[in-house]
C-alpha cells in the first residue's frame, strides 16, 4: 500500500506529537530549561490539535491496517490532544514549585498522549496493544516522578506492576482470539464473533480477557483497587492525566470494539459487562462515601463514572455512540477542572499535595471564583443541571432507558444518590467557616496564570455545555464510525 | 415576551448581589437589589394577572390554552425546546412567589448577616428556578429547573442554617438533596420513557407537554412511568413515608428558607401533580387514586401527632405541613373541579400561614435564642403584638373560617365528598388534630405562667409591616377567595377535564 | 332592613380597632366595647320596629359573593327572619348589659394592669362571631360564626394567661367543641352532596321533597347536625369541658358559656328543624340527651363548691331542657326557653360575678355566707334569678318556659323524659337555693365590700325585672319560622294539673334545700363524712367522672402515641439506608489495605470470577 499526501495529511496529529517528544528530549539533551520545555510541548500539542482541522478534510481514511482515522478518531484525538494540554498547564504551575529535574515529565506526557492518539484511531489488535502500552508505560513514570516523596513512587510503582498483569491479560486474549479467528482487525474479529463458530467459549474467553484488561484500565469494579492508591499518589496534573486521556483512550477504544463486536449478540457477556458496570457504579460510590482525602475521592468518583459510562457499551447502538463522546467530554472537562483546582492549591507548596478535605475549608471567602469553579465541578459530578455532567448523565440515562436496561438505570440512580453525598460534602466544605489551622491556599494571581486561566475557562465551558449543549451534540453526532 | 423576564429577573438580581459583595463587603446594597427584583417579579406578575383572561372554562379539542408562551430552540436531537407557557395555575404560583420572595428577602434583613451578598444570590436563584418549575412546559426544561433549585436551597440550609438537637444544618442539607435529587432522577427515567414511547409510536422526540400529554400508554408500563412522577412529587410534597427530610430541613434552615420552603418548594409538587402527573396519566392517576388518597389520610394523621409530640417550634410547624398537604393530595386525586380549586387555594392560604409561622418562629429565635419550645411559655404578655399575629396564623394553620386556609380544606372536603366520602369522613378528623398540634403551639409559647417578668424587644417597623402583610393576606384570601379562584379556573378545569375523560383515550 | 349588615359591622369595627391599638386607656377602651355592641343594639331595636311594622317574613341582604365553584356558591349572606331576629334581639340586648357589667367588673379585676383592651376585643369579636351565626343564611356562613365563637371563647377562658390551668382549660374547651364541630362539617357536606346548596331556607324546601320520614340519609344528616349541637351546647357526651370553662372572667361566662354561645346547638336544631322532622329516631335522641344531661347536670350542681361551676352546671341542665324541648317537637317553647334562660342565667352569673369581686376573688361558696346583710342588690338579683331558674311559680320568667316545656313533652306523649324533667325541676330547685342558702344566709365568713356604679347596677337591675314574669312576657315572633309540633292528646285540663303539680315539685325543692342546708347542715356533713357518702359526693363533684373517662380512654393513648411517635419511626426506617451505606462503606474500606500482593490476590479473583461468570451466562 501506498502512502499518500491524504494518508499523510491523516497521519498529521501522530507525526506533530511524535516530533514534538524528539524535539523536547534533544531540548532537554542540550540544556534544561523548564519554561522552554514547557512552551514547546505546549505549541506541539497545540499544533497537533489544529492539524486535526486538515485530517477531518480527508477522513475516515484507512492509514495501514492498523489504523482507521475517521471522525470517530478525529473527535477523541481532540479530546486527548486538550487534555494533554490541560495537563501540560497544570505541571508547568506544579512542577515550578518541584526542586528536582523538572524537564522530562514532557516527554513522558508527550509519549502518553501519542500512545492514546494511537489508540483511538487503532483499528487492529495490533495497533491497540501497541497504543495501550504507549500510553501506559510512561504513566509509570509520571506517577512516580516525585519520587522522593514515598507516596508517588508508590504509586508508580503498584501502577506498574498491576498494569503490567493487566497487559498481560490483553495479550493472552489477543492470542486466543487470533487463535480462533486467524485476524487480529476488528472488523474480522466482529465477524467471526457473530458467526459463532465451533469453539465458541475460546473466542468469549479471549474476549473477556480482553475486557478484563480494559476494565483494569478504567478501573472498573472488581479491577478497582489500584485507583485510589495511584490517584493519591501521583502528582495532581499526573492524576488529572490520568483521569481522562488515559480513560478517554481506553473507552474509545473498548466502544469501538464492541460496535465492530457488539456484545448484545452474546448473552453472557452481555451479562458479565453488565454486572460490572452496576457492581461499579455502586461499589464505587459507597467507596467514596466518607473519604476525606480528595484525590483518593476523585478515584472513587471515576470507578462509579466510569460505571454509568459501561452502560453505553451494554446497549452499543447508535445513541450509544452519541452518549460516550458526549459523556466523556463532560467527564473530562469536569475532571480537568476539579484537578487544575487541586493542582492550584497544592503547587506552590512542597511536599505532597494539599488532599485532605479539611485545607479546603472556606476557601470560598478566600478565593470566591476558584471555589465557585470548584463547586461548579463537583455539582458537575453529582449531575446537577446546568452543568454539563448533567446533560451526560441525562444522555447516560436516555441509553439506558431506550435499551430498556432497566438494572442498569436502576443503578445509575442509586449511585448518584449515593455520590451526591460525597461532592455535597466537599462542595460545602468549600463554604463553611473557615478554622484557625494553617491555611493552604492558591497564590493569589492564580487567576492571572495559565492554570488559573484554563480552569476558569473550563468551568464556564462546562456551564455553557450545560445550559446549552447543543453545538456538542451536534459535534458528537458528527463523529461516526468508519 | 415577558415570560423570559419573570425568569431572568432573580437570576440577574442574585449574581448583581454577589458581586456587589464582592467589589464592596459589608453594605446594605444586596438586599436591596434583591428586594428591587423581587418587587418586579410580583409587579410583573400582578400586570399579567389584572391584563390577563383566565377565566375561559371551556376545553378546546386537545391543544392547552395559554395566555401566553414562549419558544426557543434548544437541544434539536431530541426535540427538546425552551418552551415557557402561562396560565392561570402558573400565574397564581407565580405571584404567590413573588410574595414570599419579597418576605423572605425583608425577614431576613436582620438575621444574616454573614456574607450578605452570597446569602441573596442563593435566595435568588431558589425563587428564579421556582419560577422556572412552574413556567416550564417542556419536560426537560421542567426537569431542569426542578433539580437546580436545590443547589441554592441546600447553600441556603447548610450555611446559614442553625443546628438543632443537635443535628448540623450540613446533614439536613444534604439529607434534603439526596432525597429530593433521588426522586428526581426517577422522575427523569420517567420522562425519558414517555419520550421514548412517543417516539416509538410516532417516530418525533418531543418533550413538549402539549404533544406528549396525547400519547397513549397503557399496563405496566403506564404505572412505571406514573410512579415514577409520583413519587418525585410524593417527596418534594412531601407525602409520608417519604417526608423524612422536610423536619430537619425546615427546622434548620433560616428563617426566608423556611419560609420559601414551606411555602412554595411544597407547592411545586402539587403544582407538579396538577400540571404533568395528572394530565399524563390519566387513566393509571384514576387507578392510582385511592392509594393516593389513602396516602393523604396517613400524612394528615401522621403529621398531625408528629407535629404534636415536636419540642422544636420550627419542627412543629414543618411537620404540621406535612398533615396538610395530606389534604391538598386528597383533593387532587379526587378530580373534582371544587375539590383541585380548594387545592389550589389550600396551597395559597397554607404558603401565607406557614410563612406567618415560620417569620415569628424566626423573630422568637432572635429574641431568646432557642427554639425549643420547653423554655418558652408565658411570652404572651412580654413581646408585645407578636403573639396576637401568631394567635392569627396558628388559627390559620388549624383553619378557621375568615382565613384562607379554612376555605382551601373545606372546598377540598365539599369537593371530594361526592367521589369518597368515607376518606372525607376520616380526612375530617383530621380537623381535630389540627387544632390540638396547633394549640399545643400556642400554649406552650405563649400561655402559661411567664419564666421572666422582663418584655422582651417589641416589633420593629418592618417586622409588623411583614407579618400585618401576611395577616392581611390569609384573612383577605378567606373573605373574598374568589380573586384567586377566578384565575386558577380555567387551568383547574383543563386538568379536571383531562382527569376525567381519560376512558376517551383508552382505545 | 338594609342596615342590617350594620348589626355585625359594629361589634367588628370595635374589635379591630381595640385589637390594633392594645394600649387604649381605659376608659376609651370601654366606650368603643361597650359602644359597638350599644350601637348594634340600637340597630336591633329599629329593626325589630321594622320587622313588627312590616311583613313579616325572612328578608336575605347578600353583602357579596363568597365563594363561588360550579354549584358552590356561598354568598356572604345574611338571613334575617322572626328566629334570627329572636337571637339578635337576646345577643346584642343581654349582650350589650353584660358589656356594660363587664367594664365594671374588668376594671375592678385589673386594677389598672394591661389586658382591658383585648379583653373587649375578644369580647366584641365574639358578638360578631355570633350575630354571624344566627344571621347567615347558609350553614358554610353560619360555620364560620360558629367557629368564630369557639374562637373567642377559647381566648376568653384563656384570658388569663399567665395561669396553666385556665390555659388548659381553654385548651379544652376548643378541642371538645372542635369534635362536635367536625360532624357538623360532615353533615354539611353530605347535605351539599345530595342538595348541591347550603342555603338554609333551600334545604328545609328541598329536604322533604327528597327525603320521606326516617329516611336513613335524613337520619345521618341529622345525627351529624346533632353532633355540633351537642359540642358546642355541652350536651352529652361533650359535655365536659362547660364547667372548666369558667376558668374566664365571670361576665364572659355570662356572655359565652350562659346566655348566648352553648344556646347555638338549641337554634341550629330550630333552624334546621324541617331535617330533624325527618329524622324521628335522631330526633327522639336529641330529647334523651337533653334528659339524660340535665339530669347528670343537676345531681353535679348539687355536689359543688365553686359558686361559677354549680352556675355551669346549672347551664348544662337548662340546655338539656332545650334539647329536650326540641326532642319533643316543642320548637318555639325550645327558643322561647333560650330567651327566658338567657335572662335569668346573665343575671346570676353577673351577679355571681358581683359577689366575687366583692369577696375578693373568692369563689368557693362555703367560704361566703351571710352575704344577704352587706350585698343587698346581689342578693335580690340572687334570688330573683334563683326563682326563674327554679322555676318557682307565677313571679318567675323560668316558671313559664319550663313548665311550657314539660307540659308539652308530657302532651306530645314523652312521658318519660317528662318524668325526667320533672326530677330535673326538683333537684334544680334543690341546687340553687343550696347555693342562695349557703351564700348569702349563715354564718358571715367574709368582709365584702359592694360593688357600687352605675355600669354596675344597670346590667343587673334590668336583667332582674327581665327574669320575673315580665321577661316572659315578650313572645318571640317564631309562629312563621318554626311550625307547632304535633297535635296534643289531652286538654286544658290536664295541662292545670301538671302545672300545678311541677310548681309544688319546685317549691317542695326549696323547702327540702333550706331544710338542708339552712343552718348548720349537720345531716349533710354527717352524709358526706361516711365513706359511701364521700364516695358519692366526689362522683357527683365531677359530674359523674366523664373527664376521668375520656383521660383514660382518649387523652392517655394520644399522649402515649404521640411519646412513641416523636422518634418518627418512619423517618427513623428510611435513616437505615444511609447507615446500611456507611456499614458497606466500611467493610470496602477495609478492602484497600494498600498492599500490593492483595491486590494482585483480588485482581486475580475478579478474573476468574469474570471468566467463570462468561463461561457459565
Amino acid at each position: 500500500m501506498n502512502l499518500t499526501l491524504s494518508h499523510l495529511i491523516a497521519l498529521l496529529p501522530l507525526l506533530i506529537v511524535c516530533a514534538t517528544v524528539i524535539v523536547v528530549m534533544l531540548g532537554i539533551a542540550w540544556r534544561r530549561h523548564h519554561v522552554a520545555t514547557a512552551t514547546l510541548t505546549t505549541i506541539g500539542l497545540n499544533a497537533a490539535l489544529f492539524s486535526l482541522l486538515a485530517v477531518l478534510t480527508v477522513t475516515p481514511i484507512r492509514v495501514s491496517p492498523l489504523l482507521l482515522i475517521d471522525n470517530y478518531a478525529v473527535l477523541y484525538m481532540a479530546l486527548i490532544l486538550i487534555a494533554g494540554l490541560a495537563s501540560t498547564t497544570l505541571a508547568h504551575a506544579y512542577l515550578e514549585g518541584f526542586n528536582d529535574q523538572k524537564e522530562e515529565f514532557y516527554m513522558l506526557l508527550g509519549c502518553s498522549v501519542l500512545g492514546g492518539l494511537t489508540m483511538v484511531a487503532s483499528d487492529h489488535l495490533l495497533s491497540l496493544f501497541f497504543g495501550l502500552e504507549l500510553l501506559s508505560v510512561p504513566l509509570y513514570g509520571m506517577a512516580a516522578y516525585a519520587f522522593r516523596t514515598r507516596l508517588s513512587l508508590e504509586s508508580g510503582i503498584k501502577y506498574m506492576v498491576l498494569s503490567a498483569a493487566a497487559s498481560a491479560f490483553l495479550l493472552f486474549g489477543m492470542a486466543l482470539l487470533y487463535a480462533e479467528s486467524g485476524s487480529l482487525a476488528f472488523a474480522d474479529l466482529g465477524a467471526r464473533l457473530t458467526e459463532g463458530g465451533g469453539h465458541a467459549s475460546w473466542l468469549l474467553m479471549g474476549i473477556g480477557m480482553m475486557v478484563i484488561a480494559m476494565a483494569f484500565k478504567l478501573s472498573l469494579v472488581p479491577f478497582h483497587l489500584w485507583t485510589a492508591d495511584v490517584y493519591e499518589g501521583a502528582p495532581a496534573p499526573v492524576t488529572a492525566f490520568l483521569a481522562t486521556v488515559s480513560k478517554i483512550a481506553v473507552f474509545a477504544l473498548l466502544m469501538r470494539l464492541f460496535m465492530s463486536a457488539p456484545v448484545t449478540d452474546m448473552a453472557s457477556l452481555h451479562t458479565t459487562v453488565a454486572f460490572i458496570a452496576f457492581l461499579s457504579m455502586v461499589v464505587g460510590n459507597l467507596m467514596a462515601l466518607r473519604q476525606d482525602n480528595i484525590k483518593r475521592l476523585m478515584g472513587y468518583s471515576s470507578i462509579g463514572h466510569m460505571g454509568y459510562l459501561l452502560t453505553v457499551v451494554v446497549a452499543s447502538d447508535d445513541m450509544a455512540l452519541l452518549t460516550t463522546g458526549i459523556y466523556l467530554i463532560t467527564y473530562v472537562a469536569t475532571t480537568l477542572a476539579t484537578f487544575g483546582v487541586i493542582a492550584l492549591v497544592s503547587s506552590p507548596w512542597q511536599g505532597s499535595d494539599v488532599a485532605s478535605l479539611k485545607f479546603y475549608r472556606g476557601l470560598f471567602w478566600r478565593r470566591p471564583y476558584l471555589a465557585a469553579v470548584m463547586t461548579v465541578m463537583m455539582l458537575s459530578l453529582a449531575g446537577i443541571p446546568m452543568t454539563a455532567g448533567f446533560i451526560g448523565k441525562f444522555y447516560v440515562l436516555a441509553t439506558g432507558v431506550e435499551a430498556q436496561l432497566w438494572w442498569l438505570v436502576a443503578g445509575v440512580i442509586l449511585g448518584s444518590a449515593i455520590s451526591l453525598y460525597y461532592y455535597l460534602r466537599v462542595m460545602v466544605m468549600l463554604y463553611l467557616h473557615p478554622t484557625e489551622e494553617e491555611e493552604y491556599d492558591a497564590s493569589s494571581d492564580w487567576g492571572q496564570r495559565a492554570g488559573g486561566i484554563m480552569v476558569i475557562l473550563l468551568a464556564l465551558a462546562v456551564l455553557i455545555l450545560g445550559v446549552y449543549p447543543q453545538p456538542m451534540i451536534m459535534l458528537v453526532s458528527g463523529a461516526t464510525l468508519g | 415576551m415577558m415570560l423570559p423576564w419573570l425568569l431572568l429577573i432573580p437570576f440577574i438580581g442574585g449574581l448583581l448581589c454577589w458581586q456587589f459583595e464582592l467589589i464592596r463587603p459589608n453594605t446594605a446594597m444586596p438586599r436591596w437589589i434583591a428586594l428591587l427584583s423581587m418587587v418586579a417579579l410580583l409587579v410583573m406578575a400582578l400586570v399579567m394577572w389584572v391584563s390577563g383572561d383566565y377565566s375561559l372554562s371551556q376545553v378546546v379539542g386537545n391543544t392547552p390554552e395559554w395566555q401566553s408562551e414562549f419558544r426557543l430552540p434548544w437541544i434539536d436531537a431530541f426535540g427538546i425546546t425552551f418552551h415557557l407557557a402561562l396560565d392561570g395555575l402558573s400565574l397564581i404560583m407565580i405571584t404567590l412567589t413573588g410574595i414570599l420572595g419579597i418576605m423572605a428577602v425583608v425577614c431576613s434583613w436582620k438575621e444574616i448577616n454573614r456574607r450578605v451578598g452570597f446569602f441573596h444570590l442563593n435566595l435568588m436563584w431558589v425563587i428564579g428556578g421556582v419560577v422556572g418549575v412552574f413556567l416550564a412546559i417542556d419536560l426537560f426544561l421542567f426537569f431542569f429547573f426542578w433539580e437546580m433549585m436545590l443547589v441554592p436551597m441546600y447553600f441556603l440550609i447548610a450555611l446559614w442554617g442553625h443546628e438543632s438537637e443537635g443535628r448540623s444544618p450540613v446533614s439536613a442539607a444534604i439529607k434534603f438533596f439526596i432525597y429530593t435529587q433521588a426522586s428526581g432522577l426517577l422522575m427523569l427515567v420517567s420522562i425519558l420513557g414517555l419520550v421514548f414511547m412517543h417516539y416509538t409510536q410516532t417516530g418525533v422526540f418531543s418533550f413538549d407537554y402539549g404533544i406528549l400529554r396525547e400519547t397513549p400508554i397503557t399496563g405496566v408500563m403506564s404505572w412505571v412511568l406514573m410512579l415514577g412522577f409520583f413519587i418525585a412529587f410524593a417527596v418534594k410534597l412531601p407525602v409520608v413515608p417519604l417526608h423524612g427530610w422536610l423536619p430537619d430541613a425546615h427546622a434548620q434552615a433560616p428563617t426566608a428558607g423556611s419560609v420559601d420552603l414551606a411555602g412554595i418548594l411544597l407547592k411545586t409538587a402539587a403544582y407538579g401533580l396538577l400540571r404533568f402527573a395528572l394530565p399524563l396519566f390519566p387513566e393509571t392517576s384514576q387507578a392510582f387514586a385511592p392509594i393516593a388518597m389513602t396516602l393523604g389520610l396517613v400524612g394528615i394523621f401522621y403529621g398531625g401527632v408528629l407535629a404534636f409530640s415536636q419540642t422544636d417550634i420550627k419542627r412543629l410547624i414543618a411537620c404540621s405541613s406535612i398533615s396538610h398537604m395530606g389534604f391538598v393530595l386528597i383533593g387532587i386525586y379526587s378530580g373534582t373541579l371544587l375539590a383541585l380549586q380548594g387545592v389550589i387555594l389550600q396551597m395559597v392560604a397554607h404558603a401565607f400561614s406557614a410563612a406567618g409561622l415560620f417569620m415569628i418562629s424566626g423573630q422568637l429565635y432572635e429574641r431568646l435564642h432557642t427554639r425549643d419550645m420547653r423554655q418558652m411559655g408565658g411570652l404572651f404578655g412580654r413581646l408585645g403584638a407578636l403573639p396576637g399575629f401568631a394567635l392569627v396564623f396558628v388559627m390559620a394553620s388549624l383553619g378557621m373560617p375568615g382565613t384562607g386556609n379554612f376555605i382551601g380544606e373545606f372546598l377540598i372536603l365539599f369537593g371530594a365528598f361526592d367521589v369518597v366520602p368515607w376518606v372525607v369522613v376520616i380526612a375530617s378528623g383530621g380537623l381535630v388534630l389540627s387544632a390540638v398540634y396547633s394549640l399545643i403551639l400556642m400554649h406552650r409559647v405563649y400561655w402559661g405562667p411567664p419564666r421572666e417578668k422582663s418584655t422582651i424587644a417589641r416589633l420593629d417597623g418592618r417586622e409588623y409591616a411583614m407579618l400585618l402583610s401576611t395577616l392581611v393576606l390569609t384573612i383577605a384570601l378567606g373573605l373574598y377567595p374568589q380573586v384567586v379562584l377566578d384565575i386558577s379556573q380555567g387551568a383547574m378545569h383543563e386538568v379536571r377535564h383531562w382527569f376525567a375523560v381519560s376512558p376517551s383515550f383508552a382505545g | 332592613m338594609n342596615i342590617l349588615f350594620l348589626t355585625p359591622l359594629f361589634p367588628l369595627l370595635g374589635a379591630i380597632v381595640l385589637a390594633f391599638n392594645p394600649r387604649l386607656p381605659t376608659r376609651l377602651a370601654g366606650l368603643v366595647g361597650v359602644g359597638s355592641v350599644g350601637l348594634s343594639a340600637l340597630v336591633m331595636v329599629w329593626l325589630n320596629v321594622a320587622f313588627y311594622s312590616g311583613a313579616d317574613e325572612g328578608v336575605t341582604q347578600t353583602l357579596w359573593q363568597w365563594v363561588a365553584v360550579e354549584d358552590f356558591r356561598m354568598g356572604f349572606s345574611l338571613y334575617l327572619d322572626g328566629l334570627s331576629l329572636t337571637m339578635i334581639s337576646i345577643i346584642t340586648g343581654v349582650g350589650f348589659l353584660i358589656h356594660l357589667f363587664a367594664a365594671w367588673y374588668m376594671r375592678e379585676d385589673l386594677e389598672g394592669g394591661p389586658g382591658f383592651a383585648r379583653f373587649f376585643a375578644y369580647m366584641n369579636l365574639f358578638v360578631f362571631s355570633m350575630l354571624l351565626l344566627v344571621l347567615g343564611d347558609n350553614l358554610f356562613l353560619l360555620y364560620m360564626g360558629w367557629e368564630g365563637v369557639g374562637l373567642c371563647s377559647y381566648l376568653l377562658i384563656g384570658y388569663y394567661f399567665e395561669s396553666e390551668h385556665n390555659a388548659w382549660c381553654a385548651f379544652k374547651a376548643f378541642i371538645v367543641t372542635r369534635i362536635g364541630d367536625v360532624f357538623l362539617a360532615i353533615g354539611m357536606f353530605l347535605l351539599f352532596a345530595q342538595f348541591g346548596t347550603l342555603n338554609i331556607q333551600e334545604l328545609l324546601r328541598l329536604a322533604p321533597e327528597a327525603w320521606g320520614k326516617g329516611d336513613l340519609m335524613a337520619e345521618v344528616a341529622a345525627l351529624m347536625l346533632l353532633g355540633g349541637a351537642v359540642g358546642k351546647s355541652a350536651q352529652l357526651p361533650l359535655q365536659t369541658w362547660l364547667a372548666d370553662a369558667m376558668a374566664g372572667p365571670t361576665p364572659v361566662s355570662a356572655l359565652i358559656h350562659a346566655a348566648t354561645m352553648v344556646t347555638a346547638g338549641v337554634y341550629l336544631i330550630a333552624r334546621t328543624h324541617v331535617i330533624f322532622e325527618l329524622a324521628p329516631m335522631t330526633l327522639e335522641l336529641v330529647g334523651l340527651i337533653g334528659m339524660v344531661t340535665l339530669l347528670i347536670a343537676g345531681f353535679a350542681a348539687l355536689a359543688q363548691t365553686d359558686i361559677k361551676r354549680v352556675l355551669a352546671y346549672s347551664t348544662m341542665s337548662q340546655i338539656g331542657y332545650m334539647f329536650l324541648a326540641l326532642g319533643v317537637q316543642a320548637w318555639d317553647v325550645a327558643i322561647f326557653h333560650l330567651m327566658t334562660h338567657a335572662f335569668f342565667k346573665a343575671l346570676l352569673f353577673l351577679t355571681s360575678g358581683s359577689v366575687i369581686i366583692a369577696c375578693h376573688h373568692e369563689q368557693n361558696i362555703f367560704k361566703m355566707g351571710g352575704l344577704r346583710k352587706t350585698l343587698k342588690l346581689p342578693y335580690a338579683c340572687f334570688l330573683i334569678g334563683g326563682a326563674a331558674l327554679s322555676a318557682l311559680p307565677l313571679i318567675s320568667a323560668g316558671f313559664y318556659s319550663k313548665d311550657e316545656i314539660l307540659w308539652l313533652a308530657f302532651d306530645h306523649g314523652h312521658t318519660w323524659l317528662w318524668l325526667g324533667a320533672l326530677f330535673g325541676a326538683f333537684l334544680t330547685s334543690v341546687y340553687t337555693f343550696r347555693m342562695i342558702f349557703i351564700v348569702f344566709h349563715g354564718r358571715e365568713q367574709i368582709h365584702p365590700h359592694a360593688g357600687r356604679g352605675l355600669a354596675h347596677h344597670v346590667p343587673l337591675i334590668v336583667l332582674a325585672v327581665l327574669s320575673t314574669f315580665v321577661g316572659a312576657m315578650i313572645h318571640p315572633p317564631l309562629e312563621n319560622v318554626l311550625p307547632a309540633g304535633p297535635d296534643g292528646q289531652y286538654g286544658h285540663n290536664v295541662q292545670l294539673m301538671l302545672e300545678v303539680l311541677a310548681a309544688i315539685v319546685a317549691v317542695v325543692g326549696v323547702g327540702i334545700a333550706a331544710g338542708l342546708f339552712l343552718g348548720r347542715r349537720r345531716l349533710v356533713s354527717s352524709l358526706t363524712k361516711t365513706k359511701e357518702g364521700d364516695r358519692l359526693w366526689r362522683f357527683f363533684n365531677s359530674a359523674f367522672a366523664f373527664d376521668w373517662f375520656y383521660d383514660k380512654v382518649v387523652v392517655r393513648p394520644f399522649l402515649f402515641i404521640a411519646r412513641l411517635h416523636r422518634r418518627d419511626w418512619v423517618n427513623s426506617l428510611m435513616n437505615l439506608w444511609p447507615g446500611l451505606a456507611m456499614m458497606f462503606n466500611g467493610i470496602l474500606s477495609d478492602t484497600q489495605n494498600g498492599r500490593l500482593r492483595w491486590y494482585a490476590a483480588v485482581m486475580t479473583g475478579g478474573v476468574i470470577a469474570v471468566l467463570v461468570l462468561l463461561l457459565l451466562l
